[in-house]
């Protein structure tokens, strides 16, 4: 055919249909706009492709943000090494901002994946209305879509505030900025897609494993009315997932993970980012940016198993605080889940010994690709938000039964706070340890604007007692160390100089 | 008869008289020819002159005379003009008449102005051109040890900078006719052989194939390639047979090349390195780790590594080349073999190359051509060039002096590993045998075809069609084995891993033109209409592959990984190109001139609501010398004013770039299942265009003496519009970039060439020179766009473009009360680097619109210039070329990290003289030891202080790349006249890069530039980059041509 029209040009060579044919040179190896989204096929694929941005997000920068950025975790300086100071900023509370602005590029991913997932489902919602399908699928999909978005500008308002708000897809160069919305409008919008997706999705039984379900849509609604004090409209849909009985606590807490294969999406998950080990491209390697370094191979091999454990130089991050540490209580069984120790041959500090996050290294094959998934909401967070939703309502007795459930898995007695106040504390304290490096911390603190009471004091004692803070002898955090102490990040620089609107 | 014009064998039987001259075979006319017109051709003295082009005015119908200065050649009964000319002589047009012996004597000195030059789609007269072209022939440039024709032409062509960034044979050089670039649409010209345009480069074309080489620069010339010429256009015209005789010529050289001494960058050597870091600590209060102690027990010890790479190598060329030339066809062939080492360990690049030309003259009005060029390039690179770890040039020259390339036995190390106590945070793999042991291959089967077909119904008419091929099959094959690795700090044993790629091109175009040409009277017109078809296809194939099991096996199965989501994949690139052209030639009595052409382009390229594209331009000329106020004036002998304006385009945009491309490998997973996800990863322009052209170029050719002197110039302006620019825009849309046609950027400049016959005796001593002066400047870019950054480069409306940008140095602190001044919050202290508070608010910051960043360099030359000096005196020959630019910079990566004063990398031997201060026991810099020169600031604390000096791009880095290099020098000598064996035979001695007068001390190679190997990050935006690229070695050879 393709001959054809060859042949038939050189003889017409004048005609313009031939020519048009002739000219008409589409990509083969891939589908263009123009004949994708028509069939539930390609909606099904273009919500899978709107999940894999939490990959990224979750694997490279969530901990930053959300763990290093806090009392929780700090880097383990390597004096010798000077190139991380990004991440470095972080967990310095030193990130350099002026004008509102910052350089940092954990900052600026972190940006950029969630108005990835953003642009991937507007694209999605825009159009699946108009194409003919079964609509028990495409309710499943559309809700897929509607919590994903909620879910990253849920991410972007807690870490920036106001930011643009794009509802459809962009198509032109003009339309790629937008002004800041205030955080309330984008909140609002949070309230409606996630109150749709909740009844848009199907129930976690139904749902295949991995993807979100009608439980995940009420949490992250939940989480969005714990944020605005909304206790009562929270109370009730932790209660609903409650009462669903989909989900229980695992019955030992180290299991309430996954392992690199096995363990995933169990009963306790209420949301986990998927990643598959192996040669694929969907693995992780969370543990690699976490442990300390220098590490030899044989140091390493000894945490992770793989087959060919290579040493890392450097330094690394997220090291466990002592303050974390310190925080569980005696004889609490997630302490050892959690942490455990590594000594490091060629550290440059006289105590050679550095904690590193237990919970995250499971073993594996190869060195630098990890299967394990990481936990967005799991049902200890659904009982301990039902707690403090009821505690917040004035109904302590409602909620301590909810703490205490947590407390009992592990291992601890049953809490001692019954007023008000202190079941605050407690409750505020259990999040600490049960949630411990998932993500949770900078966010518990700013929701509760408790900024300058934590991040001040650990920062005096980092500056106090740098040794203890994982600093070789001799040195210690930048003289701009614990400066930076606002509730939201800089909007990232690069993204600045593309936009007018800030 | 139809005779093709060429005698390149001649030209090294008699270097004085260099005929190689030859009418382009693309529009043929034969006619009816029933006489037979004889002569011989004498110069003023009586001297037969062989070699000169005798010519059926109005016709490519022509002959050469032979040894004896005979010709004959077939005229029409009704008689006709005849054109004779040679290089070197005034050209003479003789009415036939009624006669058919017609013996002429030529006058020398008209040196130029009566070559026929090829243009596009035909020839012309030089005389008579009204665009701006240039001409190179091959004599001008034999005997060149080269792999690469471009390397020839350095320093030859007014108006077209040519530098080698990289000294890898067959790769590197960068071509730009008057300073043409773009922001991402390539800035490469359209390079077109024998009337054919190829796809790809002409990096490994074998220059002995080469006839000569036109370079088309101003719109008027280039319009008819219309949305391919806006970077200009390079013609090559292959060999063609000559005149009635076989000739059969050798042409071999062999030598050896090595890298010079001068410009290596000057390291710290092992004894050193350890007094460096013994300071470091001391300076710092820190106990000094056993190793650093004593540096004097490392004396004599030093580890060259970046020597260690380098090797002397051979290399040999050897080309046969057979002519004939029978009534009814004539034919010839270039067989070469080409071999070259690589300075480089275990680089080797050989070529295998054949042409062979065929013309048969099937009747009075019928003639076809068949032109085939098979070629194979052989071509095994260590992983040389690339910078921060990429490149093993690049990490040799940081890996501590004290690290034993070889162990006690001799043998070669395999991964050093200093104890992390002494700094050793990146560790190092043995460069040495990363260069031996990875396999880094090319192959390329190459192959370009042509056929034509020409009929001439009446005289002045041609009806021509070609059909032209070219096709590529090209197999990268990569392997890395457990043992050895090319990156920095990558544990022996690494994972052995691999790439395969297959990658095939095919092309073809056909051409169909029909050429009309008339005399009425004092009035001659040409016209010319054609119309044609092109069509391109690439298909690879690429598989990765990693842990093998065993370094012996490396095919993918073998793997236990196919390295899925990391670049196993297949593509396919096409485009088409759909075009009708024109050409008006009109001049009375030859002396005013005046052309136009236009051509029309469609492209799959272009977005589908902007398909077409009109290049029109117009020229005109006038020839003052023939008129008769001048022709009285005896020192003038020639003078032609000349202009032209014209609208052209540059089509390298992409294939797609116009669609919203869904990619449909961004999966996820969902338990332990991947489940298939797609998304639109670009977004559609369905109006995006070429980048659009407007070119005036006003020009003088003047020759004065009788031609002892010839002169040329041009000023040119130029405005680009319409670029095409990956707009970057707001990712909170989702994309990255926006494809658009935005912005303008003006570039004008003069460029000057001169030759002169300096003496013409016994001595024949003859100077060409040439300087350009190019500039540009950005007018536009996107709406509410004023600049766009590349890595170390800002592209600024009002300013030219991609100057280099960052922070004004300024010094170091060396006291508490300077630092009271503006700093770095955190990270000033003393002997920390000090930069310019360009905004004035009293910090410095890096990043972001408002800092303290500034325009600081210009990639670009002020000037560029060339000169070439040919010497001959009886039987010897010199020829001396040189090269050089003025006023550019150059950006020094490999400082980054050998003036990385956390010691953690070898150093530039510099940093010995640094700014050296002593901590307090509170670990603060405080009491200055010494200022040093400096150049180098202090090395306490780590990365939190020197990191500034060394991550922040500032005027540091910049170094002056001016420079003036002897490319070549060559010196021949012919041995006598015909023997027995040979007909004639010459013998020379070249050196290539002879040596280079610089100031640059950032490398070697001054010509460099990040994007020679593709590792410019940002292309064009990111100009002037030294990547620390293989250096270009001096090569010394010894050859012979002989013809049989």
């Amino acid at each position: 055919m393709r001959k054809k029209i060859i042949i038939a040009c050189f003889a017409t060579l004048a005609f313009t249909s031939c020519q048009d044919k002739f000219l008409s040179v589409t990509p083969e190896t891939s589908l263009s706009s123009d004949t994708f989204f028509k069939t539930q096929a390609d909606f099904q694929q273009a919500v899978n492709a709107a999940y894999a941005p939490l990959r990224t997000i979750f694997n490279d920068r969530a901990w930053k943000l959300g763990e290093l950025h806090s009392d929780n975790s700090y880097y383990a300086r390597n004096k010798l090494f000077g190139a991380v100071d990004a991440t470095e900023n972080i967990a310095d509370f030193a990130i350099p901002t002026a004008n509102g602005v910052t350089a940092n590029d954990n900052v600026l991913q972190q940006w950029r994946q969630d108005y990835l997932i953003i642009a991937r489902t507007n694209q999605i919602l825009s159009l699946i209305d108009k194409v003919d399908f079964d609509p028990t699928i495409k309710s499943n999909l559309k809700g897929q879509a509607l919590f994903l978005r909620a879910f990253a500008y849920f991410e972007l308002a807690r870490y920036f505030g106001s930011v643009p708000l794009h509802l459809t897809p962009v198509t032109v160069r003009q339309e790629a900025a937008l002004p800041l919305s205030k955080v309330e409008d984008i909140y609002a919008q949070i309230e409606k897609d996630s109150k749709e997706a909740s009844t848009s999705l199907l129930a976690k039984p139904k749902q295949e494993a991995g993807r979100v379900t009608s439980g995940t849509a009420k949490m992250l609604l939940a989480n969005l009315y714990i944020v605005q004090k909304k206790w009562a409209e929270a109370g009730t849909l932790l209660s609903d997932i409650v009462k669903s009985g989909e989900y229980s606590l695992m019955p030992n807490y180290d299991d309430a993970f996954s392992g690199t294969s096995a363990n995933k999406n169990n009963a306790e998950s209420v949301f986990e980012v998927q990643y598959l080990e192996g040669s694929a491209g969907y693995n992780g390697n969370l543990i690699y940016q976490m442990i300390p370094a220098p590490i030899t191979a044989a140091e390493l091999f000894a945490i992770t198993g793989t087959s060919n454990p290579q040493s890392i130089s450097g330094e690394n991050n997220n090291i466990p605080t002592p303050d974390i540490i310190a925080a569980y209580e005696t004889g609490d069984k997630r302490k050892d889940v959690s942490i455990a120790y590594v000594t490091l041959s060629q550290s440059l500090r006289t105590d050679k010994k550095y904690p590193y996050i237990k919970k995250f290294a499971r073993p594996h094959s190869q060195q630098g690709n990890t299967g394990q998934n990481f936990p967005v909401y799991r049902y200890a967070e659904v009982l301990l938000f039902l707690a403090e939703s009821l505690n917040e309502q004035g109904k302590p007795a409602e909620a301590i039964p909810y703490l205490n459930m947590v407390r009992t898995r592990a291992g601890l007695a049953a809490t001692t706070a019954s007023a008000q106040a202190d079941l605050r504390e407690a409750i505020f304290k259990e999040r600490r340890v049960e949630l411990a490096f998932e993500n949770k911390r900078w966010f518990d603190i700013i929701r509760t604007d408790r900024i300058t009471e934590i991040i001040g004091a650990y920062g005096a004692r980092v500056k106090a007692n740098p040794t203890a803070y994982y600093f070789p002898d001799g040195s210690v955090p930048p003289p701009n160390a614990f400066t930076v102490l606002g509730k939201y990040y800089g909007y990232p620089a690069v993204e600045s100089a593309l936009t007018p609107n800030f | 008869m139809f005779t093709s014009l060429i005698m390149s064998t001649a030209v090294y039987a008699n270097p004085a008289h260099t005929e190689n001259f030859r009418i382009k075979t693309n529009v043929d006319n034969p006619s009816t020819l029933d006489r037979t017109v004889r002569g011989k051709i004498t110069d003023e003295s009586g001297d037969k002159l062989p070699g000169v082009s005798v010519v059926l005015k109005g016709t490519t119908t022509g002959t050469v005379t032979d040894t004896d200065g005979a010709y004959s050649l077939n005229t029409p009964d009704q008689g006709g003009t005849l054109i004779f000319s040679s290089v070197g002589y005034l050209s003479q047009e003789i009415n036939v008449g009624g006669r058919t012996t017609i013996d002429i004597k030529l006058a020398a000195d008209s040196k130029a102005l009566s070559e026929v030059v090829v243009v596009g789609y035909g020839s012309q007269l030089k005389k008579e051109i009204t665009g701006a072209v240039q001409t190179i022939k091959a004599d001008e440039i034999r005997d060149m040890p080269v792999s690469q024709v471009t390397q020839k032409l350095q320093g030859k062509l007014a108006g077209v900078q040519i530098n080698q960034t990289t000294g890898k044979p067959g790769q590197g050089m960068s071509i730009r006719i008057r300073g043409q670039l773009s922001v991402s649409a390539g800035s490469d010209p359209l390079y077109v052989i024998d009337g054919f345009p190829i796809t790809g480069s002409i990096g490994n074309m074998n220059p002995d194939e080469i006839e000569d080489i036109t370079i088309l620069k101003d719109a008027a010339s280039t319009s008819l390639y219309g949305s391919r010429a806006a970077n200009g256009v390079v013609l090559i015209t292959t060999k063609k047979s000559t005149n009635g005789k076989t000739n059969i010529s050798l042409n071999a050289y062999v030598g050896t090349q090595n890298v010079p001494q001068r410009g290596l960058v000057k390291m710290l050597n092992a004894e050193e390195f350890a007094q460096f870091k013994k300071e470091y600590y001391e300076d710092q209060n820190q106990p000094v780790p056993t190793e650093f102690q004593d540096p004097s027990s490392y004396r004599g010890k030093n580890n060259d590594w970046y020597g260690a790479l380098l090797r002397r190598a051979p290399l040999q060329s050897y080309n046969l080349t057979v002519t004939t030339n029978t009534e009814k066809s004539s034919t010839s062939v270039v067989a070469g073999v080409f071999n070259q080492q690589g300075v480089v360990l275990n680089n080797a690049y050989r070529r295998y190359s054949l042409r062979i030309n065929n013309e048969y003259r099937v009747s009075k009005k019928v003639s076809l051509g068949f032109n085939i060029a098979p070629s194979y390039i052989f071509d095994n690179t260590p992983k040389s060039d690339g910078d921060r770890g990429t490149g093993i040039l690049f990490n040799a020259l940081h890996t501590w002096p004290v690290m034993p390339i070889r162990d006690a036995s001799g043998n070669l190390t395999t991964y050093n590993t200093f104890p992390g106590s002494t700094g050793n945070i990146f560790n190092y793999p043995n460069w040495v045998r990363a260069a031996n042991e990875l396999v880094n291959e090319t192959k390329k089967t190459g192959f370009l075809g042509n056929a034509y077909a020409a009929y001439s119904p009446i005289k002045g008419l041609t009806f021509k069609a070609s059909f032209n091929t070219e096709f590529l099959a090209q197999k990268f094959y990569y392997f890395n084995p457990s043992t050895a690795t090319y990156r920095i700090n990558v544990p022996i044993p690494t994972t052995a891993s691999s790439i395969r790629q297959n990658l095939q091109n095919f092309s073809w175009l056909n051409e169909n033109t029909v050429t009309y040409n008339k005399q009425l009277g004092e009035h001659a017109f040409e016209i010319l209409a054609g119309a044609t078809l092109q069509k391109f296809r690439q298909e690879v194939l690429t598989v990765s592959a990693d842990t093998y099991p065993d370094d012996r096996v490396s095919t993918p199965q073998s793997a236990i990984n196919i390295s899925r989501g990391n670049g196993t994949s297949s593509g396919v690139d096409q485009f088409t190109l759909s075009s009708y052209l024109s050409r008006l030639t009109y001049n009375f009595k030859g002396k005013y001139l005046f052309t136009a052409a236009i051509r029309a382009d469609g492209s799959s390229r272009f977005g589908a609501d902007n398909r077409w594209g009109t290049f029109p331009s117009a020229s005109v000329g006038w020839v003052v010398s023939d008129e008769e106020f001048l022709k009285s004036v005896k020192q003038v002998s020639f003078a032609k004013i000349r202009s032209s304006y014209g609208v052209i385009g540059n089509n390298n945009i992409g294939n797609y770039t116009q669609y919203a491309l869904v990619n449909n490998t961004v999966n996820s997973v969902f338990g332990s299942t991947v489940s298939a996800g797609a998304a639109i990863t670009s977004l559609a322009n369905r109006n995006l265009g070429w980048e659009k052209t407007k070119q005036f170029d006003l020009g003088l050719d003047l020759g004065l003496f009788n031609d002892r002197i010839t002169f040329v110039y041009d000023y040119y302006t130029k405005r680009t519009s319409n670029l095409l620019y990956s707009v970057q825009i707001a990712q909170e849309a989702g994309f990255g970039n926006f494809n658009d046609n935005i912005g303008d950027i003006k570039f004008w400049g003069n460029e000057f060439s001169l030759t002169t016959r300096n003496t013409v005796g016994q001595i024949k001593w003859t100077t060409n020179a040439n300087i350009s002066i190019n500039r540009n400047k950005v007018l536009a870019l996107a709406d509410g766009i004023d600049r766009v950054y590349g890595s170390v480069n800002i592209t600024k409306v009002g300013q030219p473009f991609g100057q280099f940008y960052g922070l004004i140095k300024d010094g170091y602190y060396s006291s508490a009360e300077e630092l009271k001044g503006p700093v770095v919050p955190g990270r000033s202290a003393i002997g920390v680097i000090r930069y310019k508070d360009i905004n004035g608010d009293g910090v410095i910051t890096n990043g972001g619109d408002q800092d303290d960043r500034t325009i600081i360099g210009n990639p670009f030359p002020k000037f560029t210039y060339g000169i070439t000096n040919n010497v001959s005196y009886k039987n010897f020959d010199l020829s001396v070329t040189g090269s050089g630019s003025q006023g550019n910079q150059l950006y020094v990566t490999h400082l980054y990290s050998t003036a990385n004063l956390d010691a953690v990398f070898n150093m530039v031997a510099g940093v010995k003289d640094r700014f050296r201060v002593k901590n307090n026991a509170a670990g603060v810099a405080t009491t200055v030891i010494t200022k040093g020169a400096g150049k180098f600031g202090a090395s306490n604390n780590g990365g939190n202080f020197t990191g500034l000096e060394r991550d922040w791009a500032s005027t540091q880095f910049l170094a002056n790349a001016s420079y003036f290099t002897i490319k070549n020098v060559t010196l021949g000598y012919n041995i006598g006249k015909s023997n027995k064996v040979f007909k004639s035979a010459r013998l020379y001695a070249s050196v290539q890069q002879l040596y280079v007068f610089t100031k640059y001390w950032g490398g070697p190679n001054p010509e460099t530039s990040g994007q020679g190997d593709g590792n410019g990050d940002g292309g064009n935006l990111s100009q002037g980059r030294d990547f620390s690229n293989y250096p270009v070695p001096r090569t010394w050879t010894v050859g012979i041509n002989l013809n049989f």
